[in-house]
């Protein structure tokens, strides 16, 4: 059933992340040698690097895609304390086999620690970009202008209280926005590894709804399911063992 | 997305678990510059502006031993940016004032001040000088002439490798290394850093080996001799100070100047990891001492207050807490995996079963992943089918019955059995009862469909379907927990054939149920069922215990006792209402409200996130529509829109917003449409036609190729603006990658 092809690549260290685009064409991968490589489905099902560039001074923890429709847009963060956006550019010599150039748009250097996760917001809440650091602090980026990728403000600041791991959108229209945040704290004492924020639009405040208690071992990574029109979210968390868990929104 | 499966087992070295010594701290009570041991390990001196202190160093504690800042006049002469103990004698030490003085202590002095003497030579800090002082002549024994640079940082070489030679930094970002003996020029130079160099160390084993640091943030390791780089450490900001490990041939320690408070250890093999970082200091480190000999105990002090004692026990492993593995599954159904190599830490356990426990140390810098791609993947994974269906899905232009028809069948093709059986029972719900018509064209499908799963009843491979086969195909559908085929035999019931009606009601009970029916008629379309009542989903009971319930509950309900009595039992309510629903198609009367259990129904796909099916079926039910609010059905559609957009199917996606009856929908194609134009020769817009220019009055955008005005489809390239005729221009670039105009640009068509 499945075909499985080893993709050389040439990482001189570990490889911390594998993301696909929008529409499982292209794929950028990071490591902590410090570099992001992205990679293009050739027509004969092969995949091809065509960029590799050294992106930050730490280990690149996450890579994430931008929804189409703002370009070819990716965002990286690191140990080095801070998350990168970066946008191709097809100059007159790409497309034909030559590597194409990736051009940091911005760098948010707002944490005082390693940060661990990078998520775009869902395209109808904007360009939106919330990061989440080791010392529990998730941020919230704006690019008012989705035109101009290099001007972005901090929104908010999210305190966690708990050291974080990973993030996830809600993808849901129909609902408020919303964010799972995960965390890696190994102590079970420390409370649910998982919290789920929701913006309050009325204070335009994130405010914690929820803390999964029956999370209580280190959480490694979260994502929320595609809405598609369900009333209610679906919610993966990934720690020891898997857990989904449905969400259902009072009233 | 990145998936951590079982967290790396942790990659230490050696840590003596009999080291008696244990991390601890003290407050110095001012912003530490620079710090110092005295050769015995026994004490420790601390300087800063506002600070200068000797400590014993204790088993579990520093004890104030000295303190230096003392006196009526405390000038800058007391102010410290550098400090150092004599290598001779215990009690000596020097230290380099922030006003460019050195300042020489004593501690045997018996006075209360132990200032010795003054050295005045450098008239300010960083002027760009390099002296050697004698301090027992109490003068300058030489001065280098370095240049117009100011020097950073000086070391001397391990004595043992060259007596006379010394290392110094300069801002340039050059490495000098002088011969004491000779004051003109430096033995050798070479350029280390792009930026000013802030610190160097000699390797104390290694000869050939001197560390630098710099502004650049990058850690080099040089063969001093050659000037050539052995390794390079990429570190988050400017390094202040760098230091060798004693006994660890890779390892260096290193503090940074800005951002970074920890201290981190270095392999410099891995360069991209710490090793190990300690992370006490809440401000900046300033200084980094080793234990003579021991590689597990070092000593720092920062701008936080703070002198520390650390040992490798307590280290944090930056290593062992990464994410070693990465996964992603696209849209098509690919997965992507990241994974580490642990083939060499296997063949590592292997040698160990002979030898000696290998260095943990050494798995530390094996560190490679391998990835992974699997193609062409699990059937659960894979949205053929999604696509399939979105592409073959007539939505318009049929009549209603044929476009179910026909959904019906796309469904069945992609063994989507559940969504043709409703797409089914939609048809037979809304179709004019033609009875026996529909019947037979109902059958004949039947008898396609039985056909094609049937071919696959030999595979081994899908189990599944033709069990779910078996049970569409199988009528009575008793006890049958499986929802769709609930929802299957329902609409299976309406058009069954009477031989069938008589195995689930038998004769006798069909009669007796009649008066229900007779009811039901006289209220007429008025009568709407409580939405509990009717749940498509809901498991039918033995059916032929249905005419029991009917006796119990007689006489008839009517639609007031229903909606009086909602404490009925529920159970015997949705088998009644089965039986009527039944027994109306039979009678060929559609009149019903069957709009509760399509919402529901509708309702109920996208709760399963099929959102494709209750799109589809929302559009080709048209007007027939139940009454939903329009922000779910905008949900809906954009859900499904995005997911068109995702497979690229921007026709199935335009189709789809031209159909939709909501106005937020259907306005969507309606946004930026326009192109606008401009003359490739004037550069005025063309408003009115879009290939004759009014102001230069000439045909813009000929064709290339044929040079005539382009009628229809046009394609040019977004490089050159050059284009033409689609079919000439293909023909073209057959020939020739470069633009037919002769403009020597490289066509881009994409």
């Amino acid at each position: 059933m499945f075909v499985t092809r080893h993709i050389p690549t040439d990482h001189q260290d570990l490889i911390h992340d594998v993301s696909y685009d929008f529409h499982g064409r292209r794929m950028a991968t990071c490591s902590t040698d410090q570099t992001v490589q992205i990679w293009d489905l050739q027509d004969n099902g092969e995949w091809k690097c065509t960029a590799s560039w050294k992106s930050h001074s730490g280990s690149v923890w996450r890579v994430t895609w931008a929804h189409p429709e703002f370009g070819q847009v990716i965002a990286t963060c690191s140990f080095d304390r801070t998350v990168s956006v970066w946008e191709e550019c097809v100059g007159d010599t790409g497309r034909d086999g030559v590597q194409s150039n990736w051009i940091r748009k911005t760098s948010h250097v707002d944490s005082r620690t390693s940060i661990m996760d990078v998520k775009f917001a869902p395209k109808h809440l904007g360009l939106l970009l919330a990061t989440c650091s080791a010392d529990g602090i998730v941020r919230i980026y704006e690019a008012p202008d989705v035109m101009n990728l290099s001007q972005w403000s901090l929104q908010h600041e999210i305190m966690c209280k708990i050291s974080c791991s990973c993030i996830s959108w809600n993808a849901s229209r129909m609902h408020a926005p919303m964010i799972a945040v995960g965390s890696d704290d190994p102590s079970p004492s420390a409370g649910g590894k998982c919290q789920i924020y929701e913006f309050n639009s009325a204070n335009r405040k994130w405010n914690k709804v929820e803390s999964l208690s029956v999370v209580t071992d280190p959480v490694h990574d979260v994502a929320f399911a595609p809405n598609l029109g369900r009333s209610h979210h679906l919610l993966a968390i990934a720690s020891k063992d898997l857990k989904i868990i449905s969400l259902t929104p009072y009233g | 997305m990145s998936v951590m499966h079982n967290v790396s087992k942790a990659v230490h070295d050696r840590v003596s678990t009999n080291n008696p010594h244990n991390s601890y701290g003290i407050n110095c009570e001012g912003a530490v510059n620079a710090m110092d041991l005295n050769r015995d390990v026994s004490r420790v001196v601390v300087a800063g502006r506002n600070v200068f202190k000797i400590y014993n160093v204790e088993d579990d504690e520093f004890t104030e031993k000295f303190n230096l800042r003392v006196g009526r006049k405390l000038n800058l002469d007391f102010s410290v940016s550098d400090v150092a103990w004599s290598h001779i004698d215990d009690n000596i030490l020097a230290s380099a004032a922030t006003n460019g003085k050195v300042v020489i202590w004593d501690l045997n002095k018996p006075s209360k001040s132990k200032q010795d003497f003054i050295f005045q030579e450098h008239t300010l800090v960083l002027d760009g000088s390099l002296k050697i002082f004698d301090i027992r002549l109490k003068r300058v024994a030489s001065t280098f002439s370095v240049g117009s640079t100011s020097i950073r940082d000086v070391q001397f070489c391990p004595s043992n490798f060259n007596y006379f030679a010394f290392a110094a930094a300069d801002e340039g970002g050059n490495v000098q290394i002088w011969d004491m003996r000779r004051l003109t020029s430096p033995e050798k130079q070479f350029t280390a850093h792009g930026g000013p160099m802030f610190c160097l160390d000699w390797h104390p084993s290694e000869p050939k080996w001197l560390a630098t640091g710099g502004r650049d943030r990058t850690i080099k390791i040089w063969d001093h001799a050659l000037g050539k780089l052995l390794y390079s450490v990429p570190t988050i900001a400017s390094v202040a100070r760098i230091k060798w490990r004693p006994e660890r041939k890779y390892h260096i320690a290193s503090c940074s100047l800005v951002i970074d408070f920890s201290i981190n250890v270095w392999d410099v093999r891995r360069p991209y990891i710490p090793f190990a970082s300690f992370e006490e200091h809440k401000n900046v480190a300033t200084g980094i001492v080793w234990k003579k000999d021991d590689g597990h105990t070092f000593y720092s002090s920062g701008k936080d207050n703070f002198l520390y004692q650390h040992v490798f026990k307590d280290a944090i492993r930056p290593a062992d807490k990464v994410v070693p593995d990465g996964l992603d599954v696209s849209v098509i159904g690919h997965v992507t995996q990241a994974t580490k190599d642990k083939t060499k830490s296997l063949e590592k356990k292997k040698y160990s079963m002979f030898s000696k426990q290998p260095d943990k140390g050494d798995q530390f810098i094996d560190a490679k992943s391998f990835v992974f791609s699997y193609t062409n993947c699990h059937q659960l994974l894979s949205m053929e089918w999604f696509v399939n269906c979105a592409k073959q899905y007539i939505l318009h232009g049929r009549s209603f019955e044929e476009m179910c028809e026909h959904n019906a069948q796309v469904s069945d093709q992609n063994d989507r059995f559940q969504v043709a059986q409703s797409w089914r029972m939609l048809k037979a719900i809304y179709t004019k009862p033609t009875v026996t018509k529909n019947l037979l064209r109902t059958e004949s499908v039947m008898s396609n469909v039985s056909e094609k799963p049937k071919d696959k009843v030999n595979q081994p491979d899908t189990p599944k379907s033709t069990e779910k086969d078996k049970q569409t195909m199988d009528a009575t559908s008793e006890d049958d927990d499986m929802t769709d085929t609930d929802l299957s035999s329902i609409a299976r019931g309406q058009i069954n054939p009477p031989v069938e009606w008589d195995i689930l009601f038998g004769g006798a009970d069909v009669e007796q149920s009649f008066p229900t029916f007779g009811h039901m008629e006289n209220i007429g379309p008025d009568f709407k069922l409580p939405k509990e009542a009717f749940v498509p989903r809901h498991e039918i009971k033995d059916p032929s215990e249905v005419p029991k319930q009917n006796n119990q509950d007689s006489p008839p309900l009517s639609a007031n006792e229903t909606e009086a009595n909602p404490a009925n039992n529920h159970n015997s309510k949705v088998n009644e209402d089965i039986n009527m629903l039944l027994l109306m198609k039979e009678v060929e009367i559609s009149e019903f409200a069957f709009t509760d259990c399509v919402e529901q129904m509708l309702k109920y796909f996208a709760e399963e996130g099929d959102v494709q099916t209750t799109v589809c079926m929302l559009v080709v039910l048209g007007e027939r529509r139940p009454k939903i609010p329009e922000e779910i059905q905008d949900d809906w559609f954009i859900s499904y829109l995005e997911l068109l957009a995702r497979f690229k199917l921007w026709t199935v996606s335009n189709t789809l917003i031209n159909l939709s009856h909501l106005g937020s929908i259907s306005m969507m194609n309606h946004q930026s449409t326009t192109i606008n134009v401009t003359c490739n020769q004037c550069n005025r817009v063309l408003t009115k036609v879009g290939w004759l220019c009014h102001k230069c009055k000439s045909v813009i955008n000929s064709c290339a190729v044929c040079h005539l005005p382009v009628k229809g489809l046009f394609v040019w390239c977004q490089g050159c603006s050059h284009g033409g005729h689609i079919n000439h221009i293909q023909e073209w670039l057959t020939i020739s990658k470069q633009c037919p105009t002769g403009c020597g640009h490289i066509c881009e068509y994409t």
